[in-house]
């Protein structure tokens, strides 16, 4: 381990552990700039000869612990996998990315024919790439989450309230993702991505267990799902909400959730087999995930590198769906210069 | 008394330790403390360079220096402290860190360095209980950094 830090004593262990069953080094980086959930540049996912764990500069104590912790055990997943058998992600091709941007588009059309002011065009176009892309990110990260987090919480139980606060603030963070969009991209979307947060938050709410984690009591939004009245229930509109909905779409991926991850003993002593069998287990959830929510033909399991390639040749793949869609309609743009917004 | 030209230069030096360039940062701190090597800031600045790039023993040189010039130094005596840990003298360690924490006991690093050493030397309720602090402050700054980023 190469670091000038001083580490709690657990969490050192962890990380020499982590060392040693996949027979590699790890460095920790403080940088000022990190993401607030640190960066995994790991020698799986990337060219890299080394691996990196690099965590915001402002966390200096236990809060950087559960970080480095959580990185650790997706890196053990990552390791036993490629040393296993092969370590994949969900990737694209061209072909893929116009089937999600075509069916993303269908729905589009549905929802905007209900609307009385509708999408310009080009942020229709827009709104197809950033929802497909937003789709892929989504689902090579969600699944991991609820995994590496219940690990954590079993193995290091020093850094629970850490991980506590930590896990609350993701959870807020990530219902926040897609709010201003709420009323413009099709409702089945926002659904879908506030309901794999959901039934992530609900998961570790049981698992924590903490009920500060429970959407309908951390989630602003969702508060008033929590003990409806029946007099409400049969008064009110609520179940017509993009959040209600979100909640129901939620329960059904968290007992998806929940079929596959009941078989992992958290507490078992861990061997590159034992992490292995977690990947297996993450990529299935994973799969039954996509096919949930209609995007099996969506995403390819592939190698990391093909999934970089893919994002380096994505507006090309854009480009060429859109004219499909569109065929002569549509103009190409050299790039996309909104930077992700609408 | 610190000339408007050492601040500027401090002020340039912090600008490249923040951006991860170190050796930048130490020549404008070297400027300054050729110009007043009686500001105990620059001796902390350098120290904190130096523990950066894993230079302990410079980096204790330096804290020791800003403390004789200032002994309230509270950043200095928990620069100290982490610097002693490096170099695995955790007695000594321990004992800089509880001087920082009693000049400034809002320091949520200090705690957990604290934290660290208490467990080097066996007293792991001790170690805990700093570990809680440290946390309990590293939550309420965290939540003030989040409150001025929506303010923006």
């Amino acid at each position: 381990m190469k670091t000038e830090m001083p580490l709690s004593r657990p969490l050192r262990l962890f990380v020499s552990q982590t060392e040693t069953l996949l027979d590699t080094e790890i460095s920790l980086l403080r940088n000022p700039e990190a993401d607030p959930n640190g960066m995994l540049v790991d020698v799986y996912t990337y060219d890299v000869d080394k691996n990196l764990i690099i965590f915001p500069a402002t966390y200096l104590g236990l809060l950087k612990d559960f970080i480095i912790a959580r990185h650790c055990v997706h890196l053990l997943i990552k390791g036993a996998a490629a040393k296993k058998s092969r370590y994949l992600v969900c990737s694209f091709t061209g072909d893929s990315v116009y089937r999600g941007i075509h069916q993303i588009y269908i729905d589009a059309l549905k929802d905007e024919a209900k609307k009385e002011k509708k999408l310009p065009v080009h942020k229709l176009i827009r709104m197809l790439n950033i929802l497909y892309t937003s789709f892929n990110d989504d689902i090579n990260e969600l699944p991991w989450n609820p995994i590496t987090n219940a690990r954590v919480y079993h193995r290091m139980p020093q850094i629970r309230k850490s991980q506590l606060y930590y896990l609350m603030k993701e959870g807020k963070a990530d219902m926040d993702e897609m709010m201003e969009y709420e009323e413009v991209i099709p409702r089945r979307y926002f659904v879908l991505n506030k309901s794999m947060f959901y039934a992530r938050d609900q998961y570790l709410a049981k698992t924590l267990p903490a009920d500060q984690l429970m959407p309908v009591i951390n989630i602003p939004q969702m508060k008033k799902f929590n003990h409806l009245e029946v007099k409400e229930m049969l008064t009110t509109r609520w179940t017509h909400t993009s959040w209600y909905q979100s909640k129901i779409f939620g329960d059904n991926m968290l007992e998806i959730m929940e079929k596959y991850l009941q078989k992992i003993d958290w507490n078992a002593e861990p061997d590159l087999d034992y992490f292995h069998d977690i990947y297996r287990l993450g990529v299935q959830m994973t799969n039954h995930f996509i096919s949930y929510m209609s995007m099996k033909d969506w995403f390819v399991w592939e190698s990391p590198g093909h999934l970089r390639e893919a994002q380096a040749r994505k507006g090309e793949y854009e480009n060429k769906a859109l004219k499909k869609i569109f065929g002569d309609l549509f103009e190409e743009s050299p790039a996309d210069s909104s930077g992700g917004k609408l | 008394m610190t000339t408007n030209e050492v601040i500027g230069l401090l002020r340039k030096g912090r600008a490249y330790a923040s951006r991860t360039r170190y050796k930048e940062a130490v020549s404008y701190y070297e400027k300054a403390l050729a110009l007043d090597p009686g500001n105990p800031e620059t001796w902390y600045l350098r120290a904190a360079v130096f523990m950066e790039t894993g230079r302990n023993m410079d980096a204790l040189s330096d804290c020791e220096h800003a403390i004789a010039i200032n002994q309230n130094y509270a950043d200095a005596w928990s620069k100290k402290g982490h610097a002693l840990y490096n170099l695995g003298r955790y007695d000594d360690a321990l004992f800089a860190i509880t001087r920082a924490l009693a000049l400034n006991g809002n320091d949520a690093a200090a705690w957990y360095i604290k934290g660290v050493c208490l467990e080097e030397l066996g007293r792991d309720d001790e170690a805990q209980e700093a570990y809680g602090k440290s946390l309990e402050l590293e939550i309420i700054l965290d939540m003030e950094a989040e409150k001025k980023k929506m303010g923006k």
